[in-house]
């Protein structure tokens, strides 16, 4: 079950309505008809999370075109021809994925406006990072509930008939958002958001009453400092909260879980047996598992993606290489990474078993990450076989690495007789759990990239004030309501009376 | 006829007020009526004979046309920029603030140009001099003494919406009815107001004037089925000059150099030697005593109508925040007056109370007092209830403005007077009626906040109101105004027009000679001396680049070019004000862009929201049915409003729009253009 019903939703609206739009409908719908441009260009996943295999990014507003240039090679694409791009994070130029984009050119377009696809590879991480790197675009930002077909709407796209079926849509998709919104914010992150909400509806309060009232009332100048104070207090606190990388996100992707190791260490076993089905197959054949076998899981309540890789090794078979390529690409962009080790492969001598794994690690992960503390959160050990490997040993082995502080956890394993099964799952779940932030219990954490966009342009608002501070309080008040708006599209917009009901409570306003 | 030359009799104004009754106009027909001679009254009096209008205004009183009923002043934070507004299109309280001033200063001059708030005490004879001189010397404009006895209500027009017409008004003393096309009711606090003082209660709406309005309070209630509600206020009392001590307070001096409201007036009448101070002094531990002693003989605190958060009475405020020392401001009333107006003691409690709490003050600890202080409770029509027009949506023509509508203060009613005044007249005319965008201007924003959101309390302008406060500047009020009010409106003369694009052709090009002289920022150092520029030794920066650093001036500008920009030196502060907004106000335009649009999508007024067959939840068809928003942008500011109801109610509108067009159009092909009131969908118009 996850989280995404609206992106869903979304999905199968479009496609409803490109099919309306096929057959003849009532067309001249009387609406302004002069392109409506909204300055704002917005993009969103317009399709399901986590398990489909091509996820589309839809873009449209005015900076589309600048979009594809800074993520998707100089030149635009022709009109509405695919092209493969490579497609790049705009600041530092990493590769992101390689995929199909598309730039339909205004009014040629489903909003009219200009926009842009991106069809790329539906893994979360790939998802999230190509959300993220538009989302850091200047005049770039996630779409609310329906707004694409309402830019389409107003732009005169939508036959009569197409619009029927339009509200019921929105209807249902900021349902969606809203059922999501809720629970999210019934634990600890929606208290954190209310407060800073809270605090921000004051900051804001007390500078208008600075502004509105000060020359007649006794508004003491020292509320200003208090106002400063309180306002750098929020920056650091959100700006904390936005490094808390991202735990909260995975929650509604599912936690990307890679299984990687060497050729026949018993990566699919383990897939089979924890999806307690035979998803992959499973031979004594060195190299059978060529691709990524993807599933889904449900671990501790938490929905996971659990990736079963190809084997690593060098390899003149050109399938099976790009089968390893794929396999590190993999590894590179997972939550978890599940090294699996056979255990019949360990020295005999187990003092020297930390040694040996810490190699074996260097090998499978990608080469600066590789003993970082860091990557011991990210990658659990998988002894497998352990059947297969004398008590003592394994014992013995087991307390070394106990004590070898640079090493992640281990687990012996035996996926043919499902020993030490239930130990491994405990530790996988506590993991697992980790990684996606416990809503209830957890250290609050992000969850949505429309979130993350809006409190990243809450602190730059918030900047604007300390900078307008002593030059012009009315440009610095406006940073603070600007940093309110974005809070507001989390928690509720923010209506004047509001702040002009705490300015009166908080002040004598008597003139 | 007659009626119609006697305005020629302008410059005798006093021989030509005594000598009008009701009687010799009684058959006259007029363009428009203006029931009240308030600042709402006589600023929708002037506007619309401004526009061609025939126009009449009826008082009770014609020498008190323009009287300030409460305070001496004009102006502040807020209410200083519809001041300016006013103005642009225009109307008469910043010339006659200008007039009649004797104390200027900006307020908040240190916090930003935006938030700037221009001021003045006012001399009340003079202020009232100048409203009537200058209403008596309008042409088209006929003032008459008279009470409103009854509106005269008929059929509706079938082919615009509403549920009844007014047709003219009845004067109480019987004569024959006076017709016209629209009326506009300002009537203040007299729409069933009751005078309260201690344990006294008489009707009336002002100390010293008749009550009136009884039956059109009923007719607005009963036969228009309009939903009022009720509201409070006060006044203090006023203080025998020569009683008060007040080398006890202190004193605050105007401005060296005052500024004129007025975008006309490059000085004001009083210079600025001849300017008077205000002072300033606070209350004691002992006015919070004869407060709390003297509340069991206070009717008016007890009684829970609203009153101002924001205005209230002393007995409020110290009820409300005791064991604190509240400010008083002591303001004088005139040049030649002997009395002094103590702003925030407005009080209800008995005289003689009055007296002891007033001398509990050091500085009036000898007061004696001119008048006591009194409050009022009035009626006020809800706000919903009108279009952004202010006309009400049940009855063609008529038009509401001021504290009929719930609001407070005289540039709030002045605001809404001109803007009714404006489309009363447009009425009359037969022209379609106008709104302003919130995004335009403050005048904009109290309608909308009035219309859309309705009042709880009195409603009094801040600039926090104003979500694009940085565009919407006292500074610019001719530009985002005045071409418009000639262009569009009809409500701005000639002259002013032609000033206005004088004044906006010069900033043009005085922006672009900025712009024209562009250097690197090592070089601008050189020739400016000592500023601190962030930008890199190699950046090149123009003219206007630089003035929106703060140590950078105009002037210093145009010394280092002057060939260039010292014409422009007239605008200077202008400029910089401008170059330190401007790229805020680009950044602001989109969702400027977008809050017009939606505004210009009009939701008919007669929409039946229960039983529209459309799939609205009943929560959000009672909102809608509560409330019934003008435009769509009304709709979707309305808490509880779901983006889903907000398309469905558009796809509706525009369904049936151009259904009704449609039929509009084959059943109507002969008639004249520019009828008013069709169906919104229609009407859709991307403004800008």
């Amino acid at each position: 079950m996850l989280p995404c019903t609206s992106w869903g939703l979304w999905r199968s609206a479009i496609l409803t309505l490109k099919t309306l739009r096929a057959a003849p409908s009532v067309r001249g719908l009387c609406v302004p008809t002069r392109a409506v441009c909204d300055a704002e260009t917005i993009f969103a996943l317009s399709s399901g999370h986590g398990r489909c295999g091509v996820a589309v990014v839809r873009v449209s507003g005015p900076a589309s075109s600048m979009v594809l240039r800074n993520m998707a090679g100089l030149t635009l694409p022709p009109p509405r021809t695919a092209q493969l791009r490579r497609i790049t994070d705009p600041q530092s130029k990493e590769l992101l994925d390689r995929g199909l984009v598309l730039w339909f050119q205004g009014p040629h377009s489903f909003t009219g406006e200009d926009s842009a696809e991106f069809h790329i590879h539906g893994g979360p991480a790939v998802i999230t990072a190509v959300l993220q790197a538009l989302g850091s675009l200047e005049g770039v930002r996630p779409a609310e509930a329906g707004e694409f077909t309402r830019r389409a709407f107003h732009a005169g796209k939508l036959g009569l008939t197409e619009v029927e079926g339009l509200g019921d849509l929105i209807h249902a998709e900021t349902e969606a958002q809203r059922r999501q919104a809720l629970r999210l914010m019934d634990g600890e992150l929606g208290r954190v958001y209310q407060d800073w909400s809270y605090r921000l509806k004051r900051c804001l309060a007390h500078v208008e009453a600075f502004i509105d009232f000060s020359e007649d009332e006794l508004i003491e100048d020292g509320l200003l400092n208090q106002v400063d104070s309180s306002v750098r207090q929020l920056e650091t606190e959100i700006e904390t909260h936005l490094k808390d990388e991202r735990r909260g996100e995975r929650l509604r992707s599912g936690v990307q879980v890679v299984i990687a190791g060497a050729t026949n260490a018993g990566k699919s076993s383990l897939l089979n047996t924890l999806c307690q089905r035979p998803a992959a197959i499973v031979s004594p054949i060195a190299g059978t598992t060529r691709d990524i076998v993807e599933t889904s899981l449900d671990i501790g309540g938490f929905p996971v993606l659990l990736s079963d890789t190809a084997g690593l090794r060098d390899s003149s078979d050109s399938v099976e290489r790009e089968g390893v390529r794929r396999a590190r690409q993999r590894v590179e962009q997972a939550d978890l990474t599940l090294v699996v080790v056979d255990s019949t492969q360990l020295p005999p001598d187990p003092q020297l078993a930390p040694a040996f794994l810490q190699e074996h690690l260097s090998t499978v992960l990608p080469s600066p990450e590789a003993g970082t503390e860091a990557a011991s959160n990210r990658v659990l050990l998988v002894l497998n076989k352990s059947d297969l490997v004398p008590e003592e040993q394994r014992e013995r082995t087991e307390g070394e690495l106990r004590e070898s502080p640079g090493l992640p956890p281990a687990c012996f394993l035996s996926c043919y007789t499902s020993t030490g099964l239930e130990d491994f799952l405990t530790v996988l779940q506590s993991r697992v759990k980790t990684l996606c932030g416990d809503p209830l219990s957890g250290a609050p954490s992000l969850t949505q990239a429309r979130h993350r966009a809006h409190l990243q342009q809450g602190v730059q608002a918030l900047n604007q004030y300390h900078h307008y501070r002593d030059q012009d309080l009315a440009l610095a008040a406006e940073g603070v309501r600007l940093a309110l708006t974005h809070l507001g599209r989390i928690t509720g917009r923010v209506g004047a009376e509001e702040i002009l009901d705490i300015i009166f409570r908080d002040f004598c306003i008597g003139k | 006829m007659l009626a119609r030359k006697l305005h020629l009799l302008r410059h005798n104004f006093l021989s030509f007020v005594s000598s009008r009754t009701g009687s010799d106009l009684a058959r006259r027909q007029y363009d428009v009526i203006v029931v009240g001679g308030g600042h709402a009254g006589t600023e929708a009096a002037a506007a619309a004979a401004r526009l061609g209008a025939e126009t009449l205004l009826i008082t009770q009183k014609i020498t008190t046309i323009g009287a300030l009923s409460c305070n001496p002043s004009l102006g502040g934070v807020g209410k200083g920029q519809l001041v300016r507004e006013v103005d642009a299109l225009d109307g008469l309280c910043g010339r006659a603030g200008d007039w009649a001033g004797v104390h200027f200063s900006i307020l908040n001059r240190s916090k930003g140009p935006a938030v700037w708030g221009p001021r003045a005490q006012l001399d009340r004879e003079r202020y009232r001099q100048f409203i009537q001189s200058e209403l008596l010397s309008t042409p088209r404009l006929t003032v008459l003494e008279g009470s409103v006895e009854e509106l005269l209500v008929s059929q509706p027009n079938p082919e615009e919406p509403g549920h009844h017409r007014v047709t003219g008004i009845c004067l109480v003393d019987g004569s024959h009815p006076i017709l016209s096309s629209s009326v506009v009711l300002t009537t203040g606090t007299f729409l069933s107001g009751s005078l309260f003082m201690g344990q006294t209660t008489s009707p009336g709406g002002r100390m010293g004037d008749a009550p009136s309005c009884a039956r059109l309070s009923y007719t607005l209630k009963e036969t228009l089925g309009l939903r009022v509600g009720r509201l409070r206020t006060g006044t203090p009392p006023r203080i025998v000059k020569e009683s008060v001590d007040l080398s006890l307070a202190q004193i605050q001096a105007p401005d060296k150099q005052p500024t004129p409201f007025s975008f006309l007036n490059t000085h004001t009448r009083c210079k600025p030697e001849e300017q008077l101070p205000c002072y300033l002094t606070h209350t004691t531990p002992g006015v919070e005593t004869v407060v709390r002693e003297s509340v069991h003989l206070n009717c008016h605190i007890q009684q829970d109508t609203k009153g101002p958060r924001y205005c209230p009475s002393i007995e409020s405020r110290v009820l409300r925040f005791p064991g604190r020392r509240h400010q008083v401001w002591l303001e004088p009333e005139g040049l030649t007056s002997d009395l002094l107006y103590p702003q925030g003691l407005s009080m209800t409690m008995p005289p003689d109370l009055q007296l002891r709490l007033l001398r509990e003050i050091p500085a009036l600890h000898r007061a004696e007092i001119r008048t006591p202080g009194y409050g009022v409770q009035y009626d006020f029509v809800c706000p919903t209830q009108l279009t952004p027009s202010l006309q009400v949506k049940s009855t063609q023509g008529l038009f509401l403005a001021g504290q009929i509508n719930g609001t407070t203060g005289y540039e709030e009613a002045a605001a809404q007077g001109l803007w009714a005044g404006v489309n009363a007249g447009r009425t009359a005319l037969s022209l379609p009626p106008m709104a302003l965008s919130r995004t335009q201007s403050y005048i904009g924003v109290l309608i909308d906040d009035l219309v859309g959101r309705g009042v709880t309390e009195p409603y009094r302008m801040f600039t926090s109101r104003a979500e694009f406060r940085t565009s919407l500047r006292p500074d610019n009020a001719d530009l985002r105004l005045t071409p418009r009010g000639f262009e569009e409106v009809g409500c701005v003369t000639l002259r002013r027009y032609e000033k206005a694009v004088r004044v906006r052709d010069g900033l043009q090009e005085a922006l672009m000679a900025l712009q024209s002289v562009a250097l690197s920022s090592t070089r601008w150092r050189e020739k400016l001396g000592n500023i601190s520029l962030s930008e890199n030794k190699s950046a090149t920066l123009n003219g206007l680049d630089l003035l929106q650093y703060k140590d950078v001036s105009f002037d210093m500008l145009a010394s280092a070019f002057p060939e260039c920009l010292s014409p422009y030196f007239e605008y200077s502060q202008r400029l910089k004000i401008e170059a330190v907004y401007r790229p805020h106000c680009e950044k602001q335009s989109r969702e400027m862009e977008r809050i017009r649009r939606e505004e210009s999508l009009t939701l008919p007024s007669d929409m039946d929201y229960l039983s529209l067959p459309v799939s609205l939840s009943q929560e959000v068809r009672e909102i809608l049915d509560r409330v019934r928003p003008n435009t769509l942008g009304a709709a979707t500011r309305l808490p509880g409003m779901t983006p889903a109801g907000i398309i469905h109610l558009l796809n509706y509108v525009l369904r049936t729009g151009q259904r009704n067009r449609h039929t509009e159009h084959r059943n109507r092909s002969s008639q004249k253009e520019g009828g008013k009131g069709q169906l919104c969908a229609s009407n859709i118009q991307i403004s800008q």
